[in-house]
C-alpha cells in the first residue's frame, strides 16, 4: 500500500509543478502589473474648476504630462490620446468610464484661460480631456516627478525638457501601465489593448475566477 | 488486485484536491501591489521625537491617515487593526501600526500618543507641517481636504481611508479599502509574517 500511496504523492506533486509551469508559459489569462499607487492631487482645471484624483476614482486615466507653449507636434501625445479616444468604441469597456488627464508643468503661462484656448486649438473634446496644473510648483513636482516619476525640467528659455510619458491608472488609483518612449509611432494600439486588459480584469475577476487572476499577477503573465 | 487500484486512484484524486487546496496561492483580501521601488520614506513627529518609515525595516507597517476627531471610519479601522494584532498573538510584535494625522493644527503628538494607544498599546501617531504631509499623502495616493462641521465636532476632515501596508523590505504590498474586517487583516498579515 505504502508504495501507491507513495506514487499518488509523486503524482500530485508532479501535476502542481506541472500546472504551474503550464501557467506560467501558456498564460491563459493577461493581466497588467499593479505597479504602485498613483498620486492623489488637486488641480486646476481648463474651465477654472478643481479637478482632484478622488473626481476619477472607478475610471480608467490615462495621463500625459506637457506645456502649451511645446512646439508642435510635441511628441504626437495630443495625436496618439485623440487617437485612442476615437477608437475606444473598439475596447468593450462594459460602461467603465475612461478620461485623459493632460497636466502642465508649466502653470506660469498654462492659466486655466491658456489651457482652455490650447484645447480649443487642438479640437479637444474636453468632456472626457482635461487640461490642468497648479501653482504650487513644489506640489507639482512631487506629483508628475515623484508620484508619476516623469522627468521634467525648465530650461529657463521658455523651454522644458521632459519625457514623453503616458500613464494608465485603474480604478482603484493604482497606476497599471506606463508609455515611456519617443518614438514617431502612435503608442494608440498598445493603450488600447491595455485598456481592453484591464475590462476583462474588472469584469471577469470575481468569485473563483478571483483566485485565476491573482495567479496571473503571482506568475507575472502581463500582456505586451 | 482490481481494489487496490480503485484504492490508489481514489487516494490520488483526494490528494490531488487536498493538495491543490492546500498548496494554492494565498488569496490576499487587500489589492497586492509589485511595486519595483521602495516606499517614499518620510519622517514625521511623534510624542518620543521622529519616526522615519525606515526606523521600522524588517517588520511589516502598517500606514493609516487620519485623526482624532475624526467621527467614525478611524476609530472603526483602528479598532479592527488592534483586534487583528490580539488575533495573531506573539508574531504581532512584527507588526507596527502607524497612524499619520492630517489635522497638525489640533493633533498634538501627545494627543495622538494617547489617542492611538487606545487601540492596541504599540501604535504610534505621528504628523507634521502642512508641507510634509501634502508631500507625503500625494506619493501616498491620499486624498484629503477640510470641511466645516458642526459647532460641537469643529471642522471635519474628508480623507482617502484606505489601510496601506509596508513589506519588511520597506515596499508597499498591499492597499486594503474602508470596509476591510479584522478577519481579512489578520488572515493577510499571517501569510505575510510567514514568508
Amino acid at each position: 500500500m505504502n508504495k501507491y500511496f507513495l506514487g499518488g504523492l509523486y503524482s500530485l506533486l508532479a501535476l502542481i509543478i506541472i500546472s504551474a509551469f503550464a501557467f506560467k508559459i501558456f498564460q491563459p489569462i493577461k493581466v497588467l502589473p499593479r505597479m504602485q499607487l498613483s498620486p492623489a492631487f488637486d488641480l486646476t482645471d481648463q474651465s477654472n474648476g478643481r479637478l482632484t484624483s478622488e473626481d476619477l476614482r472607478g475610471q480608467f486615466v490615462l495621463y500625459t504630462f506637457m506645456y502649451t507653449h511645446c512646439p508642435a507636434p510635441c511628441y504626437n501625445i495630443n495625436e496618439t490620446i485623440q487617437e485612442v479616444q476615437s477608437r475606444l468604441d473598439e475596447v468593450e469597456l462594459d460602461g467603465i468610464e475612461v478620461s485623459f488627464v493632460t497636466i502642465s508643468f508649466d502653470p506660469d503661462r498654462d492659466t486655466a484661460s491658456a489651457l482652455q484656448t490650447y484645447a480649443d486649438s487642438i479640437n479637444a473634446d474636453t468632456e472626457q480631456w482635461s487640461f490642468a496644473t497648479t501653482t504650487n510648483k513644489s506640489l507639482l513636482k512631487t506629483i508628475i516627478g515623484s508620484g508619476f516619476e516623469t522627468y521634467y525640467e525648465d530650461k529657463g528659455d521658455g523651454s522644458f525638457a521632459f519625457d514623453p510619458s503616458f500613464v494608465l491608472v485603474d480604478g482603484w488609483g493604482i497606476v497599471r501601465a506606463e508609455y515611456r518612449y519617443a518614438t514617431e509611432v502612435s503608442n494608440a494600439d498598445r493603450i488600447l489593448r491595455h485598456l481592453g486588459v484591464l475590462a476583462d480584469e474588472v469584469r471577469n475577476s470575481t468569485g473563483s475566477a478571483k483566485l485565476a487572476y491573482e495567479a496571473a499577477h503571482l506568475f507575472l503573465c502581463y500582456a505586451p | 488486485m482490481k481494489i487496490k487500484i480503485i484504492i490508489s486512484t481514489l487516494a490520488v484524486v483526494l490528494g490531488l484536491a487536498a493538495g491543490f487546496y492546500f498548496f494554492r496561492p494565498h488569496t490576499f483580501h487587500g489589492t497586492v501591489i509589485q511595486s519595483p521601488e521602495p516606499s517614499f520614506d518620510f519622517t514625521l513627529t511623534s510624542m518620543n521625537g521622529d519616526v522615519s518609515l525606515s526606523d521600522y525595516r524588517g517588520k511589516l507597517v502598517l500606514i493609516y491617515f487620519g485623526y482624532t476627531f475624526c467621527p467614525d471610519i478611524c476609530p472603526a479601522t483602528l479598532a479592527n487593526v488592534g483586534q487583528a494584532l490580539r488575533e495573531i498573538g506573539a508574531k504581532a510584535e512584527d507588526v507596527q501600526l502607524i497612524m499619520i494625522s492630517l489635522d497638525p493644527e489640533r493633533d498634538t503628538p501627545e494627543k495622538l500618543a494617547e489617542y492611538v494607544a487606545h487601540f492596541y498599546p504599540s501604535f504610534i501617531g505621528i504628523t507634521g507641517s502642512d508641507e510634509k504631509l501634502a508631500e507625503i499623502t500625494s506619493l501616498y495616493g491620499i486624498f484629503y481636504e477640510k470641511h466645516e462641521g458642526t459647532a460641537a465636532t469643529g471642522y471635519l476632515i474628508d480623507h482617502t481611508a484606505t489601510l496601506l501596508v509596508i513589506d519588511r523590505e520597506g515596499y508597499l504590498k498591499l492597499v486594503f479599502p474602508f470596509g476591510v474586517t479584522t478577519e481579512e487583516i489578520a488572515d493577510d498579515l499571517k501569510y505575510m509574517l510567514r514568508q
